[in-house]
């Protein structure tokens, strides 16, 4: 019966959001998995683990979205963003971008030659299941995840028949997103085809208050000024995305998946706020191209799976930068370009010794080709000259995992990971992890977990040109994690499940670039950091009566993130401060309030005073960014019609025009507007 | 819980959220620093970090130990921008080079207020003034010297360099000015200041970072050599003494393959000059020998900028410390004592003596 209710509950708040899914049928098993997890007793998997993980409510939430939006709106982590369509990079618990690894269907995300993701590459609606595994719980997933992991993956769609989903959506400044899925299924063989496409002029104005129109009398005295309007330069966009999906019941248990994502990107880079350059005079333009594709073979059995993936990445990202050198066209001054070729294979199993005890072993290896080049003019005549590298990497990794429930309430477990990067071994990554039930009837569960961590250089770190090192050494962390999950009023109108996380970390030998006299920069391994904090997440679900539902998902999180490392010199004053960008506080509300065939969402963002100077400088008009508050609101309107559904949908992005920076000297749009419009035709079974 | 009360509960929480970011107009403060004798005053450019926009200005009195930050901000309300490269002064006006916001801002040396701009132009480094109404500007990208008008502010002109990409300092001989060319680059130009042409080149070593010319009419440059894996070559550093009459290359003192010297500057006199190697070293303008040990050796600091006071030949230097931070500034006489440090902006590069 509280199945059913948490089903029925679950249903009607979801339905909304549930894009994929165009009958009711659908949308109601789509969710009943959600609602057996919610309800059913923990399970051995996922003894101890600390996780978040992202529903469709956050991951359908709006066609413009990015992971960075969600990531950002919806969960723990801080995305550093510059704005739409421009690089955001994550920051888990208070760590780099590039201690946060991210799989897509099993297969590295993280770039070789950064380490980063660049979340706002990937479109949420191509993301079916995303999933958060923070601190010591990353290590059942890979290694390098000093902060945490970020698992995304596609998944079938779950009815059979043609299902077409079509979102056109038309904002402020010229904004335009058209998003189509066409899916087909039959009792073997599901088919998905997604294609988004955004473009923008992205050229929102404000008043730049960082800039003074000065005006002069005859006499060049000036005799007046005001702050300029003007417009975000060199910020249009577009991006393409083409995602193929397959899936195949093979019989005897078997599964065949292949997934093929194609990407292809130019974005400009937007100018400063403090660049008095023309916008014709200057173009930062970068293009990207990525290939990826996994493929999968599954055997399930009562009691063991098998699994075997593959897959390949290509990349093709280039940089330019041209300026005004007199001519009449803009001469190219910077060209960047780097390929990336990765082949991926993957090899596990599960086995389940009884019900009490489960063993997991894996064995991963991405064998990586990477060309970076730099064109470099080297002669008075304009010859250029490639500076960069060429390099080859195998990176292997394999876990052994072992999970025990002695009693229901008991669960202890052990991960074992080893890696290899090169010729090079990180020591033995190990991680621990335990839980107890403390309360059945609230589903009061604590856990506890501790590990080491490794990360190890990326490419340019180690070869870059000029600048690379490579005797650098793989970062270090180790970690502790304790949490409490609740649910409080289960099975009641109204409930509220929560968890509430506590970490403690540190990391050695974390790898900075520096400056050299030479006008490059080199990376080293100086800074020691402590990092530690809560995070707090929590879902409010209310009901009344048939027509009205209310959803309320939150998160709040607490982050220290302390430089511990050697003074620079005596002058040092960053020992002890926080670093870089890292908020101490933020957190998110989203809120949905459902009438009828009516669903209001509210989103509230929020972020703690973020310095920008690693002493925490407080005297100064230019090393903070003051706390951030962001709202945004929508309305939306579901129809349903012999031929299909259809639903419209308006939205408010910073609801009160605020005027801000996000990152230093980078304006960000004010309030504007979208509007969106979503056919579902209906298609004979 | 009825309907009512969790309508109530979600408007309080919704209110709750709303707040306001502290964001717009930034104060403005009134400086006046009076008369000031000559070389009692300092502006120490800070750099700040690349793309982040905070680049600032620091004025500091020797005779009384004052030090003021981010007077251009306070001064006017408005950043100072991206990269503040150098500055030079001219008839109570600085004039500050901001790189990457390809700006020239000129300030009142007094007020710090601004008096007026000169740009946009492609990526700015260095002013020299000819005249009252004549400038060059050298530039990281543009193949060309931009001349203007330091009355006006308006640009007058542009010199072609014969491909030449980033000039960077300069200095004059006669009716000639020298430029150090950079980046993939070994050359020293000469300029015609006269015709505003190109009129020689001279081949120094990979890389010419700095320029200064002494007492006996000798141009000094110091290459940092390129770096292992540089298509343009990769070579010991050196410091080379050049005759500016003849243009010729009289001198090379070679550094040790892998050093970093950079920041070559020269006493109010002539007669010494000063570099940074990793510490700071300190040569005469006649010795026909490297020196053998440091003027002022680094004690783990990270020596970013250097500047001479020609007026009391005090020592100048800047430590970056770790790029992120407020920078440091040490103060030694001509001797080689500390009379003073005190703190800056972000990553200070350059000195300019009032």
């Amino acid at each position: 019966m509280k199945k059913l209710f948490l089903f029925v509950t679950l249903c009607s708040v979801y339905g909304w959001a549930a894009l994929g899914q165009p009958t009711e049928d659908s949308v109601r098993r789509a969710y009943r998995i959600d609602s057996v997890v919610v309800t059913a007793r923990h399970i051995l998997r996922d003894v101890g683990a600390q996780k978040t993980v992202l529903d469709s409510v956050a991951l359908r939430d709006n066609v413009t979205n990015s992971m960075a939006e969600v990531l950002s709106q919806n969960t723990s982590i801080f995305i550093k963003s510059y704005g739409r369509a421009t690089l955001a990079t994550a920051s888990f618990r208070g760590t780099a971008p590039s201690h946060t690894q991210v799989t897509w269907n099993g297969m590295k995300m993280n770039s070789p030659m950064l380490g980063m993701v660049d979340f706002s590459m990937i479109p949420s609606y191509f993301i079916d299941d995303a999933t958060l595994y923070h601190g010591a719980t990353s290590v059942g997933v890979t290694g390098g995840g000093l902060g945490g992991a970020v698992v995304l993956s596609t998944k079938p769609v779950v009815e059979n028949g043609v299902g077409v989903r079509y979102v056109q959506g038309i904002g402020s400044y010229d904004t335009y997103d058209e998003f189509l899925r066409v899916t087909y299924g039959s009792a073997r063989l599901k088919s998905s085809t997604r294609l988004y496409y955004a473009s923008s002029d992205n050229d929102f104005e404000y008043t730049n208050y960082r800039k003074k129109l000065y005006q002069y009398d005859d006499n060049n005295q000036i005799v007046g000024w005001s702050y300029p309007v003007e417009r975000n330069k060199n910020g249009a966009f577009r991006d393409m995305h083409l995602l193929q999906e397959l899936y195949y019941d093979a019989g005897k248990d078997n599964r065949l998946n292949l997934a093929v994502w194609y990407t292809g990107s130019r974005r400009g880079i937007p100018m400063l706020n403090v660049d008095y350059r023309e916008e014709n005079r200057s173009k930062n333009q970068q293009d990207e191209q990525t290939l990826r594709a996994t493929f999968s073979w599954d055997h399930y059995r009562d009691d063991y799976k098998l699994s075997a993936n593959g897959g390949y990445t290509y990349t093709d990202l280039k940089y330019v930068y041209l300026s005004d050198a007199g001519e009449a066209t803009l001469q190219e001054m910077i060209h960047s370009q780097s390929y990336v070729n990765t082949a991926y294979a993957r090899f596990g199993g599960e086995y389940y010794l009884s019900s009490a005890w489960m063993v997991t072993g894996n064995i991963s290896a991405h064998q990586h080709f990477v060309k970076s080049t730099d064109r470099a003019i080297v002669t008075n005549n304009g010859e250029k000259a490639l500076v960069g590298y060429d390099k080859a990497r195998l990176e292997m990794s394999a876990l052994a995992s072992v999970k025990y429930r002695p009693t229901e309430r008991w669960g202890l477990a052990v991960n074992l990971r080893e890696e290899m990067y090169g010729t090079e071994w990180t020591p033995l990554i190990p991680a621990f992890f335990a839980d107890y039930l403390l309360s059945k009837r609230g589903d009061v569960l604590l856990k506890a977990s501790v590990a080491r961590n490794f990360r190890y250089p990326t490419l340019n770190d180690l070869y870059f040109m000029p600048g690379g090192n490579d005797s650098l050494r793989a970062e270090k962390g180790v970690t502790y994690d304790f949490g409490v999950k609740f649910m409080l009023g289960k099975g009641r109108k109204t409930n509220f499940s929560g968890e509430v996380t506590a970490f403690n970390s540190r990391i050695r030998d974390w790898i900075v670039w520096l400056p050299t006299f030479k006008g490059f920069w080199t990376p080293v391994n100086v800074k020691k950091v402590h990092s530690y904090g809560l995070e707090a997440k929590g879902t409010l679900q209310a009901r009344w009566g048939r027509a009205w539902s209310l959803r309320m998902d939150g998160n709040f999180a607490w982050t220290r993130s302390l430089n511990y490392g050697d003074p620079a010199s005596w002058g040092d004053r960053s020992i002890g401060k926080q670093l870089v960008y890292i908020p101490e506080y933020s957190a998110g509300v989203t809120g949905k309030l459902g009438w009828k065939q009516w669903m209001l969402t509210y989103k509230w963002n929020y972020y703690s005073e973020r310095f920008t100077t690693s002493s925490n400088e407080t005297a100064t008009k230019i090393g903070r960014l003051a706390p951030y508050y962001m709202n945004d609101i929508s309305l939306e309107r579901a129809f349903r019609f012999s031929f299909g559904g259809v639903s419209l949908k308006f939205a408010v992005n910073n609801l009160f025009n605020e005027e801000y920076e996000s990152v230093l000297s980078h304006p960000m749009a004010g309030r504007n507007y979208s509007l969106f419009i979503e056919l579902r035709p209906f298609f004979k079974k | 819980m009825n309907f009512t009360r969790h309508v109530i509960l979600l408007i309080a929480l919704c209110a709750g959220m709303c707040s306001c970011m502290k964001y717009g107009p930034m104060d403005e403060e009134n400086f006046d620093a009076g008369e000031v004798l000559p070389g009692d005053g300092v502006f120490i450019t800070n750099e700040g970090n690349f793309a982040y926009g905070n680049a600032s200005l620091s004025f500091y009195r020797p005779s009384t130990g004052s030090v003021e930050n981010e007077v251009f901000i306070r001064a006017n309300g408005i950043n100072l921008g991206d990269v503040a490269q150098s500055m030079t002064i001219r008839d109570d006006r600085g004039f500050i080079v901001v790189n990457n916001s390809s700006i020239i801002f000129v300030i009142d040396i007094h007020t710090f207020k601004v008096v007026g701009t000169v740009g946009p132009l492609t990526s700015p480094r260095y002013i020299h003034f000819l005249s009252d109404t004549k400038a060059y500007v050298t530039d990281l990208y543009d193949p060309r010297i931009t001349i203007f008008n330091p009355q006006t502010y308006e640009i007058t002109g542009r010199i072609d360099v014969a491909g030449h990409r980033s000039t960077e300092q300069m200095v004059q001989y006669d009716r000639y000015v020298f430029v150090n060319c950079w980046s993939y680059d070994n050359t020293i130009l000469v300029i015609d200041t006269e015709k505003d042409e190109l009129v020689d080149e001279i081949e120094v070593g990979i890389q010419p970072t700095s320029l200064v010319i002494d007492k006996y009419n000798k141009i000094w440059t110091i290459t940092d050599g390129g770096y292992e894996g540089n298509p343009y070559g990769y070579e010991a550093p050196a410091l080379c003494r050049i005759d500016a009459e003849t243009r010729t290359v009289e001198r090379r003192f070679a550094f040790r393959q892998g050093d970093t010297p950079s920041e070559l500057c020269i006493d109010g006199e002539g007669g010494k000059l000063y570099f940074i190697n990793k510490s700071i070293w300190c040569m005469g303008v006649t010795d026909e020998y490297l020196p053998l040990r440091p003027f002022i050796e680094d004690q783990g600091t990270l020596f970013y900028g250097l500047g001479i006071n020609p007026a009391s030949s005090d020592i100048y230097i800047a430590d970056a410390i770790d790029y992120q931070q407020p920078g440091m500034v040490y103060r030694y006489s001509s001797s080689g004592t500390l009379l003073d440090s005190f703190r800056v902006g972000i990553i200070p590069g350059s000195f300019c003596f009032r």
